[in-house]
């Protein structure tokens, strides 16, 4: 711009001198030096003029170079603020779901330990029922006394853990009750064991409940003369931990008194009951038909037998 | 097809049949049952056995007697063998660890107790 501006400048002076080349037309010399003095002055502004100019626009340059810059890091920021919320969004989300599986996972662990619960239920009750047909199975198998004996014995020390025990049918006149085999005692000791002492036996035979050390199976005002419970390894045969009374059509005909227990059998449970019951329902009968097969020379009845129902 | 197999030294027949009803439940596990030490060392000739199970009271041949006699054998040495007892002291549990047996469980035995004690030492899930 300044070239231009120059040669315009010297094109207007030229036009000028060509004007005034005639004498008559000639200025003045202090004309002329005025005129002079203007054009430099003229010519300074244009050139300061210019150069502000091309500074500013330097200056301006640098300032969109700065604001591009500034747009650049905005945009940039921006870009990464909507990231950062994108993040947070993400996060926000994955903590919900995080909860959801932490609710979801206790959910299934409870579920879990419930099934478990019940599947250990399940497992106790079948050995349960396992213990109670094996019982059973064994006391009936045996055809004879000694027979049905040895499984009660085995019975009594291998299922309920009793380590002390008699088992005791009333005599003929009713007036005692005499053992019939006794395991962990001196025979001598439990041989015979008088009715109407109102002791644990002589009630257990006269009310036909199971009574045992935690005090199941009593009337309420025998229940509470006896301690709430006690240690089973403290019985003794004048504190039986048990009396479980032998019935047969109804009617009681003797007891199994035990009178100590393994050392590690320290309290009887739930299924022990069921196995007192079980005593209590078919040892007599056990025994009282292996004695009759045995008398009757372990003949079979015939058919008739079975097809006369008067009885 | 049993995968696993079990030697029952027992003499008496209710705890064999109880036995026999708790390891029912553990699947693929063929039980054989012996009367007693004597008995059950007449199957181990034969058969060897993944677990044997043996009662320590017992005639002819108690079951400690039998844990020795298995574990100095060369085929039934690293046979897995659980003791079970109506003798419930340390000293007895003692005793039957030292000859070599496996596990110890008391009388009056509980199924679920045996099931998991086989399972643990056959390391069945």
């Amino acid at each position: 711009m300044l070239p231009s501006l120059a040669l315009e400048a010297e094109g207007t002076m030229t036009e000028y001198k060509g004007r005034h080349t005639t004498p008559s037309d000639r200025p003045p010399d202090d004309l002329k030096k005025e005129r002079d003095a203007f054009i430099q002055q003229f010519f300074r502004k244009g050139a300061q003029f210019t150069e502000e100019l091309l500074r500013e626009n330097e200056r301006l340059r640098e300032r969109v170079g700065e604001l591009e810059t500034e747009n650049r890091r905005l945009r940039a920021h921006l870009a990464s603020d909507e990231a950062i919320r994108d993040l947070l969004r993400k996060i926000e989300e994955l903590e919900t779901e995080k909860v959801e599986l932490v609710h979801r996972s206790v959910r299934a662990e409870a579920v879990k330990e419930n099934y478990g619960a019940q599947y250990s239920e399940v497992e106790s009750e079948l050995a349960h029922f396992a213990n109670l047909y094996v019982a059973t199975t064994q006391l009936h198998a045996a055809r004879s006394v000694r027979g049905v004996l040895r499984a009660l014995k085995e019975m009594l020390a291998q299922l309920l853990g009793a380590a002390a025990f008699a088992v005791y049918f009333a005599s003929d006149d009713g007036s005692e009750l005499i053992a019939i085999t006794s395991e962990g005692v001196e025979s001598a000791e439990v041989a015979r064991h008088p009715m109407g002492k109102g002791d644990l036996i002589g009630r257990a035979f006269a009310t036909g409940e199971v009574i045992f050390s935690a005090g199941q199976g009593l009337s309420r005002e025998l229940a509470a003369a006896l301690p709430p419970s006690r240690d089973l390894t403290k019985a003794s045969i004048d504190d039986p931990a048990a009396v479980i009374p032998l019935q047969i059509d109804g009617r009681v005909i003797g007891v199994i008194a035990i009178f100590g227990t393994l050392p590690q059998k320290t309290e009887f449970v739930h299924i022990d009951q069921e196995l007192f019951k079980l005593l209590g329902a078919q040892a007599a009968p056990a025994l009282v038909n292996a004695r009759l097969f045995t008398d009757a020379g372990r003949k079979v009845p015939g058919i008739q037998a079975f097809l006369d129902l008067e009885d | 097809m049993a995968e696993y197999s079990c030697l029952i030294v027992e003499d008496s027949p209710m705890m064999r049949q109880l036995l026999v009803f708790a390891l029912a439940r553990v699947k693929n596990l063929r039980v054989t049952e012996a009367d007693d030490g004597v008995d059950g060392l007449r199957k181990l000739a034969s058969t060897k056995y993944d677990v044997i199970i043996t009662d320590i009271n017992m005639p002819i041949m108690d079951g400690l007697k039998l844990v020795k006699r298995v574990r100095s054998d060369p085929v039934h040495k690293d046979t897995p063998i659980i003791i079970i007892t109506t003798e419930g002291s340390q000293e007895d549990r003692q005793r039957a660890l030292q000859l070599g047996a496996n596990a110890y469980i008391t009388k009056p035995i509980q199924a679920p107790q045996v099931i998991a004690k086989v399972k643990e030492l056959l390391k069945i899930e």
